[in-house]
């Protein structure tokens, strides 16, 4: 047995799933609110409601999605961060810096990873102990070029903390170094990751202490527990502990994953989860969702985290309707709930109420609004009602074909990928949401295109985050003039031949991928590994060539471990 | 968040998987260290800068430009059609208005490709700078366009290309020729009769650094662009002048580099040269980037940079001082066409001007000679007619109607295009009137 807990904004989902015939049914599922208080409050009192109906001592996993992260962020609910940065020439790193404690080292580390210019060990212990001095006690190691070497940010490490790995050290409760999250280059993103990691570190390990001592009292404490990341997939609880960034943003992931796990997607596809106050756009190229290209961005900083391509516009079934001269539109605000939940102000669920397209909550409530509202300007309700659905509609679908070029736009670098160049044509949309089953009409008018909506889609979320399964990516790097080979996630490196070739390269990238796995306790199927970026140049020093750079990106693709049966 | 204060397209199109041969300096290698500086430094997370996709060249966009013997595709390969077309992405950017600046970090480059092509010179098959600017004057009308060209390596594929258009301001400043590929470039290459003064060389010893180099910029280009007053500057962004380069022998700086763009101030800039792809390429790209959208490129240096590595001597700063006393007056006295028998600039002779050239394209090892023809009218630029035979290809023959062509030299186009025809001899016969945009080609 699966379970799957989504804290979203309004609704802690919970679902528990049962194997039956080699699909999964739902087994027991319930939503409770969300109290952003006391999220630890809310998870636990979803699991308890949900393992009413079944025996704890079945489950095997539990997946959490939660947005812990993102609150403490969100909400300046972090700790102070030294941040200690070698940048070398290029722009001044005082621009992107992310918080006060930051020191700009003087040392250089070159594109091929050769130290040009050393640290300098005085003015790398001045900015440790300036940090100390104010009580500092996390910090983020950061080089430009780390990825390529990361001697700078092992000095800066060991200047910090004299203890290896996990021990307990005096002077710092944890350290972020920059190469550790992951191989892309960009020295502000990786900066600001690793700040973030660091900003939310405490607040996150003592929440996933404290979901294992509740997890214990529920008799689950055999439960394999892992986190939701924004990129479709999950990691262990104990991987997240050290990399508490990637667990931010992963709702809009459960969703979409929840959607994968009860459709069986397969072509270019749109994905759209219309909620209350916004609707998440997500574009599936040849079944598989879609990721940022670099990271997402939190607050105003772009970062390194990995993310599902997804856009979110200000189009819900709470967005209230206005009217603006003679045009009708909705959203971007909600002014308060739906007329037929209470509220005043006539919103797309009353619209859609009118039309007809549902039944939800008071619908003679709704009538009464839009009445009222459309008087006032001088308007017939039906035509009021009309022009809203049709503005929402419009509205995404607008914006879904403004996401759709955006991502056909995308730079290439070779010809092959130029004139050969994928384009992705949507064949099909899938809705989930609130208002989904009321909206399926009106999106089909704009797109004629096949609209489906799943069953089971109001817990899709939780379902979504019970199925996905652990993904992780790792970038090589190996230079044959140099003899060396390195993986900067993994902080693994090694000597290599001067023939070590790209096959090899292949190899070894999907070696270490599922040995990495395989520590973390998932076992990796093979096929799962997928080699997404291979490349290998000559590099010539006169007219002669003296070696090879080769990169590989090699990553398990986010998907589901099982999909939900047919009902 | 960064903002940039001049918003920047930058179409980046390395061609990963195009070279001439796998030792080449012209090979994939070239762009991947630019790229990852610019990742790195995370110039595409900057406000106002953005990435795009390269577009595409068409045939008639080539053919506006060059004629190609025997045809485009047999001279452009894939990766030149999209170089080419990396430069109209840059410049479609910058007339939409949808950039104020472009630049366009592409490869191969073009500024050796002349106006006749046979196949290809210094790594150089279509001249991108040139396919950009007429599609943009097909697009938009005639325009007055400066080309600064700071390739090491003098332009003389696009002085020829423009050697007959007053509308074109083509500056070079390069290693002086007598020292370096390809040999021309010399000050008294100043155009043809009816565009005197138009093409300007701005010849440098081996050896000048960023003080030679910002002293020219200052007391020569400057003062001219100002006067010619340009609707568009177009800077052909060679960066083989650099103190590391392998090929060159000069001692530019990225500090240089930049400072050069940063007074110049183009509008599009489009790479050319440079290969000192380790060492110069990323920085001085960098530098670009950062000067083009008006930040500040203080903090770029190369990892070799010294004071050294760009000392100019006394004796170059001397030369290049009485150079800068000189140079402006070519450009606003030129002396005249000396169209006499024993000019080499060729002559005029029965109301049109004449002049035989001989071209080796070093990459391909072809040999050309070609005899050029332009009618004389004071109506307009006069139609074109070139004759030309190379080791690759018997006698052809190009023939264009200009843009501004008056009904004389348009109906004068027709009427060797068809005598061509019907008196055959000619292998391959391109003909392109401009002022239709009338393409048509024959023996094929
Ligand atoms: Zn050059
Ligand atoms: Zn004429």
């Amino acid at each position: 047995m699966l379970l799957g807990i989504d804290v979203g904004g309004t609704h802690t989902d919970a679902v528990a799933l049962e194997e039956r015939g080699g699909c999964m049914e739902t087994a027991a599922s319930c939503k409770v609110p969300t109290d952003h208080d006391d999220l630890l409050g809310s998870v636990t009192a979803a699991l308890r409601e949900v393992l009413r109906d079944v025996d704890p001592a079945r489950a095997v996993a539990l997946n959490l999605s939660t947005t812990l992260s993102t609150n403490a962020i969100v909400e300046g609910k972090v700790e102070d961060v030294g941040v200690l940065v070698s940048a070398g020439p290029g722009i001044d790193p005082h621009l992107f810096m992310p918080c006060r404690h930051f020191y700009a080292l003087d040392g250089y580390v070159d594109h091929r990873g050769n130290e040009v210019r050393a640290l300098r060990g005085g003015q790398v212990r001045e900015a440790v102990e300036a940090c100390r001095k104010d009580g500092v006690r996390v910090f983020a190691a950061v080089g430009k070029f780390s990825t390529r070497h990361p001697r700078h940010e092992r000095v800066m490490r060991n200047a910090l903390c004299a203890v290896d790995g996990d021990e307990p050290c005096e002077a710092a409760d944890f350290v972020t170094m920059g190469h550790e999250l992951g191989g892309t280059l960009n020295f502000p993103r990786r900066v600001a990751t690793a700040y973030y990691n660091c900003a939310v570190w405490r607040v996150f390990n003592e929440f996933a202490e404290a979901v294992k001592r509740s997890l214990d009292d529920l008799g689950l404490g055999h439960v394999r527990v892992n986190v939701l990341k924004a990129d479709g997939g999950t990691m262990p609880l104990a991987e997240s502990r050290r990399m508490p960034v990637q667990s931010i943003f992963s709702g809009p992931a459960a969703s979409v994953m929840g959607i994968v796990a009860l459709c069986d997607i397969v072509h270019d596809s749109v994905i759209l989860d219309i909620g209350g106050t916004t609707t998440d756009i997500a574009v599936f190229a040849d079944g598989a969702p879609l990721v940022e290209r670099e990271g997402i961005d939190i607050g105003s900083l772009p970062t390194l985290v990995r993310a599902l391509k997804v856009r979110s516009i200000g189009m819900g079934g709470d967005s209230a309707i206005s009217v603006l001269a003679d045009e009708v539109r909705v959203g971007p605000n909600r002014l308060g709930p739906s007329a037929c939940h209470g509220g005043e102000r006539p919103t797309l669920t009353d619209a859609l109420n009118w039309v007809g397209e549902s039944e939800v909550g008071d619908v003679e409530a709704s009538r009464h609004a839009l009445r009222d509202y459309a008087a006032s300007h001088t308007m017939p309700a039906e035509v009021l009602a009309g022009r809203a659905v049709e503005y929402a509609s419009r509205t995404i679908h607008r914006e879904t074909r403004a996401l759709v070029d955006e991502i056909n736009a995308k730079p290439v670098y070779t010809i092959h990928e130029l004139l050969e160049g994928k384009q992705v044509v949507p064949r099909k949309i899938y809705l989930m949401g609130g208002p989904a089953e009321s909206m399926r009409g009106p999106l089909f008018e704009r797109f004629k295109l096949s609209v489906e909506v799943p069953s089971d889609y109001a817990v899709a979320n939780a379902i979504g985050a019970a199925l996905t399964r652990t993904t992780w990516d790792l970038e090589l790097f190996a230079d044959t003039e140099r003899n060396v080979m390195f993986i900067p996630s993994l902080s693994y490196r090694e000597n290599i031949p001067s023939n070590y070739g790209l096959e090899q390269a292949r190899r070894d990238a999907v070696n270490q991928l599922s040995m990495h796995l395989d520590a973390m306790g998932v076992k990796l199927d093979k096929d799962e590994a997928q080699i997404t970026h291979a490349s290998s140049f000559n590099m010539v020093k006169g007219f002669d060539m003296v070696g090879r750079n080769i990169r590989v990106r090699c990553q398990v693709r986010p998907g589901v471990t099982h999909r939900m049966g047919r009902v | 968040m960064l903002k940039a204060d001049k918003s920047l397209g930058i179409i980046f199109f390395p061609a990963f998987d195009w070279a001439i041969s796998p030792t080449h300096p012209e090979r994939e290698e070239r762009l991947l260290y630019t790229q990852d500086q610019l990742r790195e430094e995370g110039i595409f997370d900057i406000e106002g800068i953005d990435e795009y996709k390269p577009s595409v060249a068409s045939v008639e966009d080539v053919e506006r430009v060059h004629f190609c013997f025997p045809d485009v595709p047999s001279v452009a390969t894939r990766s030149h059609m999209v170089s080419a077309g990396g430069a109209i992405r840059a410049a479609e950017l910058v007339m939409s208005g949808e950039k104020e600046r472009a630049f366009a970090m592409v490869r191969p480059p073009g500024h050796h490709a002349m106006k006749v092509v046979h196949g290809s010179r210094g790594f150089c098959n279509i001249n991108i700078e040139a396919v950009m600017l007429e599609h943009i004057r097909a697009r938009h009308g005639r325009k007055r366009v400066a080309i600064v060209d700071t390739d090491c390596h003098h332009g003389d594929g696009t002085q020829d290309v423009y050697w007959h258009d007053p509308d074109t301001l083509f500056i070079s400043m390069h290693q002086d020729g007598r020292t370096l590929y390809p040999g021309s470039g010399f000050p008294e290459e100043l155009g043809g009769p009816w565009a005197r003064g138009r093409n300007l060389n701005i010849p440098l010893p081996p050896g000048t650094s960023d003080e030679g180099f910002l002293a020219v910029m200052e007391r020569v280009v400057m003062p001219i662009l100002e006067d010619f007053g340009a609707d568009l500057v177009i800077n052909s962004a060679g960066q083989d002048n650099h103190f590391s380069d392998p090929i060159t022998n000069m001692n530019l700086s990225a500090q240089g580099y930049a400072r050069m763009n940063e007074m110049l101030a183009p509008d599009i800039a489009v790479l050319e040269g440079g290969y000192a792809i380790q060492g110069a390429l990323p920085y001085v790209n960098l530098g670009l980037c950062l000067a083009m959208s008006g930040m500040d490129y203080s903090g770029v240096r190369e990892p070799d940079f010294t004071p050294d590595s760009v000392h100019q001597e006394k004796r170059i700063t001397e030369y290049i001082d009485r150079l800068c006393d000189v140079m402006p007056e070519l450009y606003f006295n030129p002396p005249a066409f000396d169209g006499s028998e024993k000019a080499r600039e060729g002559v005029i002779s029965a109301g049109w001007f004449v002049r035989h050239k001989d071209i080796y394209y070093d990459v391909d090892n072809i040999s050309e000679a070609q005899t050029e023809m332009v009618r004389e009218c004071p109506d307009c630029r006069g139609t074109v007619r070139v004759e030309t035979r190379s080791t690759n290809n018997p006698l052809c023959l190009g023939v264009e109607v200009p843009a501004d062509a008056c009904d004389a030299c348009r109906d004068e186009g027709y009427r060797i295009l068809e005598e061509a025809q019907l008196k055959g001899g000619f292998r391959y016969i391109q003909f392109i009137n401009r002022r239709d945009d009338e393409v048509v080609r024959h023996g094929f």
